[in-house]
Formats: structure tokens, sequence, C-alpha cells
């Protein structure tokens, strides 16, 4: 039965009643009674209209809900006539239930919710790696092609690889994210162009120029033209045909990260190089769909099987063990991003608590003030059932409205968040508020209430009746186990800010050690950009090397400009190249058959421009561009001391490559530099060595120096005098009149590009710091309330005191150490707690232990402050009681 | 039989009987409420007097067994009123009923006689 038929029901049943009582008084008016006795005695003679009306329905089962209704109504009515009470109870509700259903549904958009492509469960990523070498990575570009050969546990294998194209031909030139894809990559993901076609297979072995573009691209440089299939634009300058449109809603790959969309897919067309590449490149991506049946273990297994097979070629004595492991992606996807969601719905799931321990103490106090009330209905015959059954009601209803507030607050804050969350978070795209969080902001409300109404419930009817009657004003003797719960849930909301706050000093002390680390370099003066020449203008390094030199020499020369330099790779952008060499006279260590660092080819004056300082040797010079020059590498601090310990790394060699009988040439260290983050400011360093790039081309057997395809991405970087973002506009120009067509892209002045890399840490900061100063707030509204509730209850007990001698000191003192007693016991069960509990938070610090003494001092100084202050306001007010008027109003 | 079971006997007796006159007079015609309880104290000459607490909670309960159909219309007073009506479940019932309350009578007549001889 529906609302709508009871509803129907109960009017029937009225009406029914009425033609009876009418029926009944036309009867007496006939027998000659006045219509008015007639009705009267018909009404007497019928009994209670109400209550039979009410027994009748019951027989309708529908009576429980009409109680509830009227006790809703009642409580409602009960809650308007304490709008103070009514505003802070909601509001700490609202605020409690909003942060969680906020945080909640970031989780549901980031964690929870399937990937958006066809049955994501089955979808797993493949990895490989080199035991003690290489940590699980990517895929060498032929394992790509192989194992969609040789697999049996999947129905579908696709690699993909990030790729950068200059587009021309569609307005102004601009670089372009692309991600090269096998063709069998979105058929496996379901996913179809919302205009045109996806490549074929055929294409993609014939290397066929084709283009898939995304819907922004679309719209952006098409004016979403259905036209513009078939249309011609020039990647790296060479022509490609558009064929489709990709819809707007799709995403390939989900890297992390708002701005991870790419702008289009080609086909990845692997080249003759790829294809025989061994060993040193595992950085093509692999997805594959699992059969039916088929475990993610069974996969585990059959990848393994194949790998064990590509390691039985490798000639032994290179000590090469390959792993592998197969995870699902979905897993994957949201790895990175679940430390710091977990951290702050635990963040917001303490707030809730303090908010209905908050709750839980208004209600309390006000079933105190109540208890009179209490007493009157149960001598009147009231059943206690009937009484609980209201409290609790009230309580529901302040739930649901907070509830309700806090889901608007939600949305408000999910808006935010879509605007502000950090770019370490993936499928940003998808956030909102979706069914399954509110289903979770019902139950929580539903909880809530019923949780905050119980105690205080319970508390208000135990009461004797006659004896609350007969005490008259609230008396001395009034619930000592209500105290002593109020005191409890007051100290469990300080333990709980206190948790929160140590949690955000810890994370504030990271992000203060981040701040205050020596990224290794002075990005004040610097101005970089990117540069990407197209091989098919930019045919051979001589040709790359001819444009950098002249490009550099032209910058060199603006008045302003004091250093220039350009390099493969710059500092903190997140950038490590891999690579492997072998010093002269290395014998294998720990399984080590050959070291790694990150590499990086340099030109010009690119260490003074950076400001990197040097610690030993000599920087590079304009005799090492030379091609006969003897080559020669410069190292980190932290290359130095890992890779050659204990002795002076300058003046030794080493071969680049990871066969130690390789008959590449011999590299001299000629200097030592310092270290720089190549990584955001609260990343490792990672081992780094700079060699010059004109050298770059002869680090190989003789043989192969040739067929090496030149390297033509450089960063520029400018150190200027003036404001590095100035000049700007020059820097474009000058690129502009040696290739107009040429993109000049990520042209940031470098402290931007450092103050980037702290957005996220700044973020989990801040948001952390906010959660606990609104734990604060409301725990110390909480000992507030507690003690300015305890000082009215005893005014008349103080006043005694006052009247037999106290001072107005030793009142104060007292009702202030009541407050400070309630503050030092939530601060040491909070300090419990967070000795268990800040090691979840590990993931998240820099440089800072879980038991950090300054965060934690911190917070419980900022604690026992902030109490004394909630404290000593009532305790004021309790000294200065005037001992004759608290007696008198006895 | 277990004291629980008579107990539980009797509240059903005094239930069932109340179900069972609204039934015999609904056999006579369909009625209303009023018309139902004016026939009853008619018919038992004035001794049974029904109350209306006990009546309409018995009509909606056969209302929602079935055993009874409600309808609005006019009354012979040109009144608007609920009408209840037997249904064909419903005269079964009554038929079961009144066997029942055939046995209850004789049997609690025998017990009755049986203690008279006793004494």
């Amino acid at each position: 039965m529906t609302l709508f038929q009871f509803s129907r029901r109960k009017t029937d049943l009225t009406e029914e009643i009425e033609s009876h009582l009418k029926m009944a008084t036309a009867d007496r008016v006939a027998r000659g009674e006045s219509p008015a006795d007639a009705r009267r005695a018909a009404m007497r003679e019928f009994g209670n209209v109400l209550l039979i009306a009410d027994v009748t329905r019951e027989r309708w089962g529908w009576l429980g809900l009409e109680l509830s209704m009227r006790d809703a109504r009642y409580a409602l009515r009960q809650l308007r006539k304490s709008p103070g009470f009514t505003l802070t109870a909601v509001l700490t509700l609202a605020i409690g239930i909003g942060g969680v259903v906020a945080v909640y549904s970031v989780i549901e958009a980031v964690l929870l919710r399937p990937l958006p492509f066809d049955s994501p469960d089955r979808l797993v990523r493949l990895h490989e790696g080199i035991e003690h070498q290489l940590e699980s990575a990517d895929l060498p570009a032929p394992d790509v092609i192989r194992f969609s050969r040789d697999n049996r546990a999947f129905t579908q294998l696709g690699g993909f690889v990030a790729a950068t194209f200059e587009v021309s031909g569609a307005g102004k030139p601009f670089q372009a994210k692309a991600e090269r894809i096998t063709a069998s990559m979105l058929p496996m993901l379901g996913a179809q162009p919302m205009v045109g076609r996806a490549f074929t297979q055929q294409e993609d072995e014939n290397s066929s120029p084709v283009a898939v573009i995304s819907y922004a691209l679309w719209r952006e440089r098409f004016q979403a033209d259905p036209k513009a299939i078939g249309m011609t634009i020039d990647l790296d300058r060479r022509p490609y045909t558009i064929i489709g449109v990709m819809p707007r809603s799709f995403e390939f790959p989900l890297d992390a990260g708002r701005l991870s969309h790419r702008d289009m897919w080609v086909p990845m067309s692997f080249t003759p190089d790829e294809k025989q590449d061994e060993v040193d490149d595992f950085q093509y991506g692999a997805i594959a769909r699992l059969k039916p049946g088929v475990s993610l273990t069974q996969a585990g297994d059959d990848l393994r099987r194949m790998v064990a097979s590509i390691e039985a070629q490798i000639p032994p004595q290179y000590g090469i063990h390959l792993t592998s492991n197969v995870q699902s992606l979905q897993e994957e996807t949201v790895h990175g991003a679940r430390p710091l969601l977990n951290a702050l719905l635990a963040a917001a799931g303490l707030i809730l608590l303090i908010a209905c321990a908050n709750l839980a103490n208004l209600l309390l106090v006000r079933a105190a003030g109540r208890r009179r009330e209490f007493g009157v209905r149960l001598a009147l015959g009231a059943a206690r059932r009937t009484i609980l059954r209201q409290l609790l009601t009230e309580s529901l209803v302040l739930a649901a409205i907070g509830g309700l507030l806090g889901v608007v607050l939600a949305v408000a804050l999910v808006r935010l968040a879509a605007l502000s969350l950090p770019d370490s978070l993936p499928r940003l795209n998808e956030l909102a508020l979706h069914w399954p969080v509110l289903l979770v902001a019902m139950g929580l409300t539903g909880v809530t209430g019923i949780l905050c109404g119980w105690a205080p419930a319970l508390a208000g009817i135990r009461s004797d009746g006659l004896n609350s009657l007969r005490e008259g004003s609230q008396g001395a003797g009034q619930g000592r186990s209500q105290h002593r719960m109020r005191g409890t849930l007051a100290i469990t909301e300080i333990a709980l800010a206190m948790l929160l706050l140590v949690a955000s000093g810890l994370l504030l002390r990271s992000f203060q050690r981040m701040l205050a680390t020596d990224p290794g370099f002075e990005p004040q003066q610097v101005l970089t950009a990117l540069l990407s020449l197209p091989g098919h203008d930019y045919p051979t390094q001589q040709k790359v090397d001819a444009f950098y030199r002249e490009l550099l020499q032209q910058l060199g020369s603006l008045p302003q400009v004091r250093s220039v330099g350009a390099a493969t790779n710059i500092p903190v952008i997140g950038m490590n190249s891999d690579r492997a060499f072998v010093p002269e006279g290395y014998s294998p260590r720990d399984g080590h058959n050959w070291l790694t660092v990150s590499n990086c080819f340099v030109f010009g004056d690119y260490f003074r421009a950076m400001r990197i300082p040097l610690v030993e040797g000599r920087y590079f010079t304009a005799d090492d561009d030379r091609p006969d020059a003897p080559l020669v590498a410069i190292v980190s601090q932290t290359a130095a001391r890992q890779h050659w310990p204990g002795v002076d790394a300058v003046g030794r060699r080493f071969r680049m490559g990871g066969n130690p009988q390789s008959t590449r040439p011999l590299i001299t260290v000629v200097g030592i530099v310092g270290d720089v983050r190549q990584g955001a400011l609260d990343q490792a360093v990672y081992p780094q060595m700079y060699e010059p790039f004109k050298q770059s081309g002869r680090q190989w057997e003789a043989d192969l120096t040739q067929a090496s395809s030149p390297r033509s991405d450089l960063h520029i970087v400018l150190n200027t005098a003036g404001s590095p973002s100035a000049l700007q506009p020059t820097l474009e120009k000058t690129v502009h009149q040696l290739d107009p067509l040429l993109a000049v892209s990520e042209m940031h002045p470098m402290e931007e590009v450092v103050t980037a890399t702290e957005t996220s840490r700044r973020f989990n900061t801040g948001i952390l710091a906010a959660f606990a100063a609104i734990a604060l707030a409301l725990a110390l509204l909480g000992i507030y309330g507690v003690i300015a509730y305890s000082v009215t209850e005893r005014a008349r007990e103080i006043a005694i005191r006052m009247a037999l001698g106290a001072t107005r000191q030793q009142v104060l003192l007292r009702t202030l150490r009541h407050a400070m007693a309630l503050a030092g016991a939530g601060i040491a069960v909070g300090l419990i707690a967070a000795a268990g509990l800040t090691r979840f938070l590990t993931s998240l610090l820099y440089n800072v232990k879980p038991l950090d003494a300054g965060a934690i001092v911190g917070a419980a100084l900022v604690l026992g402050i902030c109490a004394a202050a909630a404290g000593f306001v009532p305790a004021r007010r309790a000294a200065s009681i005037n001992p004759m008027t608290a007696l008198r109003a006895e | 039989m277990a004291t629980k079971d008579g107990y539980q006997n009797r509240i059903e007796l005094l239930q069932g009987t109340l179900d069972m006159l609204i039934l015999k007079t609904l056999q006579w015609g369909e009625q209303h409420g009023y018309g139902i309880s004016q026939s009853i104290r008619a018919t038992s000459g004035e001794v049974l007097q029904v109350e209306t607490g006990s009546l309409y909670p018995a009509l909606h309960r056969l209302e929602r067994q079935g055993w009874v159909k409600a309808e609005w219309k006019k009354s012979e007073s040109n009144q608007r009123a609920k009408f209840y009506k037997i249904t064909k479940l419903g005269k079964e019932q009554l038929a079961s009923d009144y066997e029942r309350w055939g046995k209850m009578v004789a049997t609690i007549e025998g017990i009755m006689a049986a203690k008279r001889g006793a004494a």
C-alpha cells in the first residue's frame, strides 16, 4: 500500500464515522430530539472518535507510520522552540555528514566506480622488470608483439605508448599529446569513435598515416565539423588523415591528473628499431583482456611462462633475471590515490564522530533540562516507551535536517574539489554526486540520529518521575551518571581532535620540510621552454645540432640573458631516464651486472644557466663539442657516492649499456656537480649523469653510431637578469625566426615549474589542516558546553561555597581546572590513539617520522591553550556569581 | 488442552462472534456500519449493544481479509454512507463460523450440564 492509499483510507474512515454520526443523529431527531441534543447524544453513544479511528486504522497496519509522523511533527515543534540548540546541532551535523559525503564521493569517483570501459573487471595491465635493477615497469616493444602472439590467457592484448607531435595544418602549430596504440586497443576497451572509424590491424601494420582525434581537439580546431573526417593534418610535418573522432567522455590512458587527456590516437606501427630493441626500453604499456574463466593468478603464470622463454635467450653470463606481474587495470589506475583518499575519509569520519559526540552532549543537556517535563508526563501515565520514541524521533529529525544540509554542503564541496584536487588523482573528470553516495549519506544520517539520540533519550527517561518533580529545580543530586557521560563525550571529542591535529601537524611539518628543501639549482631567474624538432625536417643529428647551436647563439646575444643552455631533461618535472652503464673494472655487486643512472644530455651553458654548483673537476667546455674530443661526463654527488664508493669519481671511466663485454667507447668523468631534484621536492634524489649533447651519437659501438635516430627534443634554459616571464615573447620570436612552424611548448619561469610540484602536497596539507581546524572548533564547543552547563547547574553550590568564604579566584581556578582535566584526559587518549594510527600516514609524509615530537607537542599545546580559553569563559561567569542572588533564586 | 491455548480460544471466540454476527447481518443485504449496529441491536431484542469501538475495527478487519467488500453509496435517507457487502469468501466463513459456534455452544452446554450433575 502506498502512502497515497494510506492517506486516502484515513479520510475515508473519517467520512465513514461522520456518516455514522449523521445517521444516528437523524434517527434521534426523527424520534423527536432537538438536533443539538441528538448530535451530542450520538457522539456520546459513539464513544471516543479519535481512539476508535486509531484502533480501526491499526487493522490496516499503518498506525506505526502515523505515530512516527506525529512524533516527527511534535519533534519539529519542539526543535522550533529552541532555535539556538537546533541551529548548533544541525550545523554540527551538516558539517560532519557533508564532509564525509564529499570525501566519499571523491573516493567513489576515483577508487570505486568501474573504469569507463567494456567489462573493466576483466582488463589487466602487464608489467616486466629486471631483478635488482628495474622494478616492475612496462614492456619492451618486441614483447608487446610477442605476448599478443604467444599468450594463452588473454582474448586480446594491446600496446600503447605516449608520443608528442608538432601539429600543423589545423590553425596555429602546437605540440599535441598523442598516444600510439595498437589496432586491438580500442575494440578491447569497447570504445568506438563517435564520428568516423578507428584504424584497422592492416593500417597499424602498414604504418598508415591515420589519426583518431579527441572530441576536444575536434571542437577546438575543427569547430566540430563532421567534414574534419578525411582532412589532412601534419604531425611532425608528415601528413596524416583524420579518420575518426572519439566521444567526449573517452579518455585513454587513464593517467592521474586532470590534464592527462590525449589530443589524438595514432597507430602504434612499431618501427624496425623498436621491433629489434631487446633490453633497453621498458616503456610500452600493455593492457589485455582475460579469457573467460581465467583468473589473475593464471594470467600471471602465463606471463611468467612467456617471460621465461625470453630470458632463456639471454646469454647467462649477463646474469639477467626478468620479472613480471599482472595487475587489475582498475587497481593499477587508482593505486596511487589510495593513501590520500583514505586519510581524508578517516579525517572526515573523525569529524563526524566529533559532531556526533557534540550532538549527544547537546541532547543530554537538553534532556536534563526537560526532566521536569518528562516527570510530569510519566506521572500522568505516559508510557516510557512513548517518551523514548519521541526523543529518538527528535534526534532523527535533527539528523535528517543535518543530513539534508550536509548533502547540500557536499555538493558545494565536490564542485570545489573538482577544481582544486591535486593532479595526482586519476579520473577527476568523473567527479559528481552519484546515488551510491546519496545512499551512504542517508545511511550515515540514520545511524547518526540513533547513535546520538539513544543515550540521551535513555538518560532522559531513566529519572524517577516523582523525584524529578519533588526536586523542583535542577538539584544537586541530579544524574551523576549523566555528568560522567557528558565528561566522557567531551574527552572523546578532544581525543579525536587531538588525533586530527597531530595528523595535520605532521603534514604541515612535511610541507615545511619540502619548502625548505634545496632543489639543487636556482630557479629564480630562469625561463624554460620545450622544443621538439620534427624528424621530417630535421632528419639528421647534424641538422638538429645546427638548429640548436644557432638558436642558443642568438639567445645568448640578447642583452638581458646572462647564460643560456639546453638539456634533454630539466629538474623537478619528474622525468627520469634509466640508463645502464658499467664502470671500468667493475665487478658485479649484489647481483648487479651494471649500474643505472638517470642521464641527460646538455647543450651550451646549461649548468651556469641553472646555477647547478660545481663540486669538483670542471663543467663542459666548447672543446668537448669538437667531433674528435674525448668522451666525457659529469656526475651528481649522489651518483659519485653510490657508483664510485670510497674513491674520487673524477677521472674514472665507464661504458654506456649493460654489457660488460661491449666494445663501446670509454667515457671519462670530468666533474661532479651538486644534486638536483628530478621530481617534486619531496621525492627522493636519483643518481644523475650529464653528457654533452654533441657526444650523444658517439657513445655506441662504432658500427651503430650512425644508426640511432637523432635526439631532437631539448628544454631551453635561459638565465636572465630581468624577469623570466618578460622574456617569453623574445624567446618565441627568436625560435620562429629560425623555424616559423616550430611549436614552443611548456614555456614557464622555472620558479613556476617548481611551485607546480608543490601543489599536490599543498592540497593534502591544506585540506587536512582545514579538517583539523573544524575538529578543533567542534571539540572546543564540546568543552565549552560541558563547563558552561555545569556552571549553570552548580550555581547554587558555587554560591554556597562563596558564602562560606571561597574567593572568586578559587572558584575561577576550580572551574578552569575542570576544563583542563577534561582536556588533559582527551589529549592523553588522543596521544595514545595517535601513537597507534599515524603510521598509516607514512606514505604522505616527507622527512618527518609518524611520531614527530614537534607535531605532537604542537598539537597538545594548541589543544591545551584553546581548551583553557574555552573553559575560561564559563569559569569567569562562575566567578562572577553573586551568592545572594543565586541563593535567593531558589 | 493447555491453558494458554484455552485463553487464546476464548479471545478468538469473542472476536469471532462479532465477526459472525456482522456477516450474518450482511447476509440479508448490504448495509453501513450504523445500520449493522442498529440491526444487531434490534434482532437481539435490544440485548446486544455493539460498541462502535469494536464494530469499526471488526469491519475493517473483515474487509482486509476479503470477507466483505465496501462501497460508498447513498442511504435510504439520502445520506452518503459506506456500505458493506458480504463476499463469497465471507459466506463460506460465515458457514464455518456458525458450525463452530454450534459445536462450541453444545460443548459448553455439556460442561455446564455435567457440572450440575457432579455437584
